[in-house]
């Protein structure tokens, strides 16, 4: 969909940037061709960000909301294009696959002048740029910075911005509300989930908390260790996992998956948990809105009686990781650094738009760009049922949400720890009784320590 | 061509040294081993020298020597990716060799509705993979699965205890098994079915005229004739199940935890070096196949050639 | 009669359930294909069948109007039909040469093309981005017209020499007698006796190119130079929300002209054993 812009714009791109190319590299030859150079000798004073110049390419993902694509791709990128006299290129690819092109594009120091991918990419940091410069602008317009999109794009080691955070993602519980209804209950805490268990699985609807290999169950995981106040690492960056409070949970969860969910949590892929849902057997899973604007859209029968909710209180609180964290870099290869860093800067400070054509999902990375108080009204006007069930969504994004990472940064040590999915193997090695508690911390542990060793090794954290 | 002309005793047509057959082969050769050792030869070596490196992206790294190898050896994950792929290749192979064998020879028969039969086999090989893949996840879907529809309307199984394809350890592996199966048997049918189309008319009626028939012409004539393709057809299987990671990296990702029971080496190479940033050592992983594979791969090359038609 | 009779109803017993295996997928496919998407989210509606808003062509619709699905149809056509042209050129001399001609250096070449089939594409990618940059074709589908004959050319070369060598060496020497040379007995006599060789390797490299995607995904991203498969991948799977339907579409329009091309392919190699078309 993202895909269908207008062919003859296209065409018109291409036969400029391949006239640029024959004729050469200097800068006579963009005067020939015409380009925004010529003009600012002789055409008349049209363009406010005439300063820049030239073509602007980024690569992103295809957006779990297809209307955000279409206002990003036909609204957004040609205006903000027009206004600076730059043609704005956007193409798309599977996120899935985002990580290889990225590799790709760093071998051969070429290709997209800005990147994005759906969680921090710290081990790209000597190929990108420092964002500060960018951060610092938005800053001056918007305000600060907010915590999460802080901790999960900086690196404290280095003092760099590894990538510019434009929105996260919230993650709330979605449940259903007729079915914890009728087995007297509701997700509040995590005592209670493991109580209704049992009885919602007798019913014929399981609980829905994967412990497979994929980033949902990724997520969900490492934000109920938090509820037990388990954390990977700490402020230092040191390793933490091995700890009584890891083997309570562990313990805990296995204890809901035996009684109260089935063999598929295990192997998810991030669709898995939305068909559970969409099916009418699931009772409960973890994810972004996407799962209840689907069962909107497709009009499912119990789409009303999807709640949602924040992540339940555990023995330590209620804290949870984001859902997804949007991150742009530029390369340092970039043929069109300074376009780049206006782009996004420009896409930030205006979030409003983008908040709204992602039906609410992503929320902005500098709360000032979209204050909580006007997120609150806009979610209010939502008219699906029951009323006002997104409203929600805005304090658990300001209360119960934070970083990859925490208490720490998102740094390329927990990167790599999550891209490999060592939580959900801990978790899965003692809900299927292959190890004890113990031992599945114990393994993690030194596993997870190799891991930071190497990083370290090379400087970064 | 002019240089060697002096050489030869009499003069002769200069088109007349294709009658060498040393000069002809490697006239004929040479394209295509000029073509692609100047396409593969460059990016071969920088994968080799990425895997003695500590490289984390891009072609940049500190040279470590072995050091990868050796880690990775040690690794239980890549030791268990090995058998895995191991297992993964000799069982689909074993049965695609098996199943395509029967099938081309049951196809030479003359038999009605064989066209339309032969249409239905040759899909799997005709779909791109990857949509085709999309639709065995729906096929195995925790939810959606027809399969377990099917059990649960036969009451062979209560909804919430059927089998899930690909989160039980051993059902992953079959599952995977039997899809990679599915999609290779119909070019090992066509190569088998291409290779008794070859055979030529002279030698069936020689064979007829022996008085040979059914198994001992099969064993005697048929058998013989089809080694050197039935050789390269298994070869080809044996590479492309070690070394495509299609079928595996859609469906299970790797397999469910904490076994991994789907983890390949290819799946293994690619989370190591692209999914969390290690370039070196995933370059290495992916290496550790080659000479493994080119063992095999002159073993059975050298078998094809020698095997000469009697 | 009798014995006939048994043997034909063998092939049937063998060829019917594999059959039925192998295209079930398919199936399932049209079902899914043609069927509106609550029912396909309704666990009451049966799998095998439309319900009472089925069938419609919603999905193939969406297909057609919100994506470049045509466009993606037609690069991969032509990348397809230059791998096969380019492979053939390359594979068939050099298949040739392997199985009647080469000595010790050719047969080592030979060995060391067949090699270059075994590195894993996993990360190979990587550096040949890198020589595509060079070569000034990033995003643009010649770059794949240009790497993918590197792993048809080497196992299409070792198959057609498994071809040639089915072909007795006394037919050759035939002509040979009758005074033809080398060049003359190849283009006259063995060629056109190799066409079931020939036509396996079409079968073989087309169907690469149409699966392929490691390549196709990473070296082009603008999505109207983009192949089926990627193309379908990135706007019609959207994370957690598959186009289930639409997917099914996508793939049943490639999968079922080119099933029919390589069994009309497969006929002219029956033909050839039984009929003696090609002799």
């Amino acid at each position: 969909m993202a895909s269908s812009d207008d062919p003859s714009r296209r065409e018109g791109r291409y036969d400029r940037r391949e006239l640029i190319r024959r004729a050469g590299v200097g800068a006579a030859a963009v005067g020939v061709a015409g380009s925004g150079f010529g003009q600012a000798f002789y055409g008349p004073l049209r363009f406010k960000g005439r300063w820049l110049k030239g073509d602007l390419s980024l690569i992103t993902w295809a957006h779990f909301v297809p209307s955000f694509d279409t206002w990003l791709d036909k609204t957004w990128a040609p205006q903000w294009g027009q206004q600076n006299d730059v043609q704005v290129k956007v193409d798309h690819i599977n996120n899935t696959l985002l990580p290889a092109r990225a590799q790709a594009e760093i071998a051969a120091k070429s290709g997209h002048d800005i990147f994005f991918d759906l969680a921090p990419r710290a081990q790209y940091e000597d190929d990108v740029i420092n964002h500060n410069e960018i951060v610092q602008e938005v800053q001056r317009k918007v305000g600060k910075i907010g915590r999460i999109a802080h901790r999960a794009t900086y690196n404290p080691k280095t003092k760099k911005y590894f990538a510019f955070s434009d929105n996260y993602v919230p993650d709330p519980v979605v449940w259903r509300h007729d079915i914890w209804n009728g087995v007297g209950a509701s997700p509040n805490t995590w005592d209670s989930v493991r109580r209704a268990g049992p009885k919602l699985k007798a019913a014929g609807h399981p609980l829905g908390i994967g412990q497979s290999a994929e980033l949902d169950s990724n997520m969900a995981l490492s934000s109920f260790l938090m509820c037990f106040g388990a954390f990977v690492q700490n402020e230092k960056h040191q390793v933490t996992i091995k700890s009584k409070r890891t083997v309570e949970a562990l313990k805990f969860m296995a204890d809901i998956y035996q009684r109260g969910e089935t063999d598929e949590i295990f192997g998810w892929d991030p669709a898995g948990n939305n068909n559970f849902l969409y099916s009418g057997k699931g009772s409960l899973i973890f994810n972004a809105i996407s799962a209840t604007r689907t069962p909107e859209d497709r009009n499912l029968p119990f789409a009303n009686d999807l709640w949602i909710w924040p992540i339940p209180k555990g023995p330590h609180g209620r804290l949870g990781y984001q859902h997804v964290m949007g991150c742009w870099w530029i390369w340092k290869f970039a043929p069109n650094q300074a376009a780049a860093k206006k782009f996004l800067a420009d896409l930030e400070i205006h979030y409003k738009d983008a908040f709204l054509a992602s039906k609410f999902y992503n929320f902005p990375s500098f709360p000032g760009a979209y204050p909580f108080k006007q997120i609150r009204k806009a979610v209010a006007q939502d008219k699906h049922k029951p009323l006002g069930k997104y409203g929600v969504l805005t304090t658990i994004a300001q209360k119960y949400t934070t970083n990859p990472g925490h208490p720490g940064y998102a740094n390329a040590a927990f990167g790599e720890m999550f891209a490999k999915s060592m939580i959900p193997q801990m978790f899965a090695q003692v809900s299927q009784k292959k190890m004890t508690a113990q031992e599945a911390v114990n393994a993690a542990d030194r596993d997870i320590k190799q891991i930071y060793a190497k990083w370290r090794k090379l400087g970064k954290i | 061509m002019e240089a060697l002309a002096p050489s030869r005793p009499r003069g002769r047509r200069w088109t007349n040294v294709f009658e060498r057959p040393a000069v002809l082969a490697s006239v004929l050769i040479s394209p295509a081993v000029i073509f692609v050792t100047a396409l593969v030869g460059g990016p071969l070596a920088l994968a080799i020298w990425l895997s003695f490196t500590n490289a984390t992206t891009g072609l940049h790294g500190k040279w470590v020597g072995l050091e990868n190898f050796r880690h990775e050896w040690g690794n239980p994950a890549f030791q268990h990716a090995v058998w895995h792929t191991f297992l993964f290749t000799v069982i689909s192979q074993a049965i695609v060799l098996v199943g395509a064998g029967l099938i081309a020879h049951a196809m030479m028969k003359n038999i009605r509705g064989k066209w339309i039969l032969r249409f239905l086999i040759l899909l799997p090989w005709a779909a791109p993979v990857a949509l085709s893949l999309m639709a065995w996840k729906w096929m195995f879907d925790t939810s959606y699965s027809i399969l377990n529809w099917t059990l649960v309307h036969a009451h062979i199984y209560k909804p919430l205890e059927v089998p899930q394809y690909l989160a039980q350890p051993k059902l992953a592996m079959g599952s995977v098994i039997a899809v990679h199966t599915w999609r290779i048997l119909p070019f090992a049918v066509v190569i088998f079915l291409a290779g008794l189309a070859s055979i030529p008319k002279e030698v069936d009626d020689a064979a007829a005229i022996d008085g040979a028939t059914g198994f001992r012409k099969f064993w005697s004539v048929t058998l013989p004739l089809q080694l050197p393709i039935a050789t390269v057809a298994l070869l080809f299987g044996i590479v492309f199940t070690a070394t495509d990671m299609a079928v595996v990296y859609i469906l299970t990702q790797g397999g469910p935890p904490p076994s991994f029971s789907t983890e390949m080496v290819t799946t293994w190479a690619y989370k190591t070096g692209i999914e969390s940033g290690s370039i070196g050592p995933g370059a290495a992983i992916s290496l550790f196949l080659l000479p493994v594979l080119a063992v095999v791969s002159i073993a059975m090359l050298l078998f094809a050639r020698r095997t000469e038609v009697s | 009669m009798g014995q006939g009779l048994r043997e034909k109803g063998l092939a049937y017993l063998i060829i019917g359930p594999f059959a039925i295996v192998l295209a079930f997928p398919f199936y399932v496919m049209v079902i899914t294909a043609f069927k509106n998407q609550s029912e396909f989210y309704d666990p009451s509606v049966t799998p095998y069948w439309f319900g009472k808003d089925s069938p419609t062509l919603a999905n193939a619709s969406f297909l057609f109007h919100h994506t470049q699905y045509p466009t993606w149809l037609a690069n991969t056509a032509i990348v397809g039909v230059c791998v096969v042209a380019i492979t053939l050129v390359l594979a068939l001399p050099a298949g040739y040469a392997l199985a009647r001609l080469a000595g010790r250096v050719g047969q080592s070449l030979g060995v060391g093309i067949f090699l270059t089939y075994l590195i894993p594409p996993t990360l190979l990618f990587i550096p040949f981005f890198a020589v595509i940059k060079q070569a000034h074709l990033t995003d643009s589908i010649w770059s794949l017209v240009l790497v993918y004959p590197s792993f048809t050319v080497p196992f299409s070369t070792w198959l057609l020499m498994g071809f040639f060598k089915t072909i007795p060496q006394e037919l050759e020497d035939a002509a040979r007698v009758d005074g033809a040379s080398r060049i003359r007995t190849l283009t006259r006599v063995v060629f056109p006796i190799s066409i079931p060789g020939i036509l396996t390797v079409v079968i073989f490299s087309f169907s690469l190119v149409v699966n392929e995607f490691v390549y196709a995904f990473t070296f082009i991203s603008p999505s109207d130079h983009k192949m089926v498969s990627t193309g379908v991948y990135t706007d019609l799977i959207r994370g957690d929300l598959p186009e289930w339907g639409a997917i099914m579409v996508a793939a049943l329009i490639p999968s079922i002209p080119l099933a029919l091309l390589y069994n009309t392919f497969l006929d002219r190699f029956i033909a050839g054993f039984t009929g003696g078309a090609f002799r």
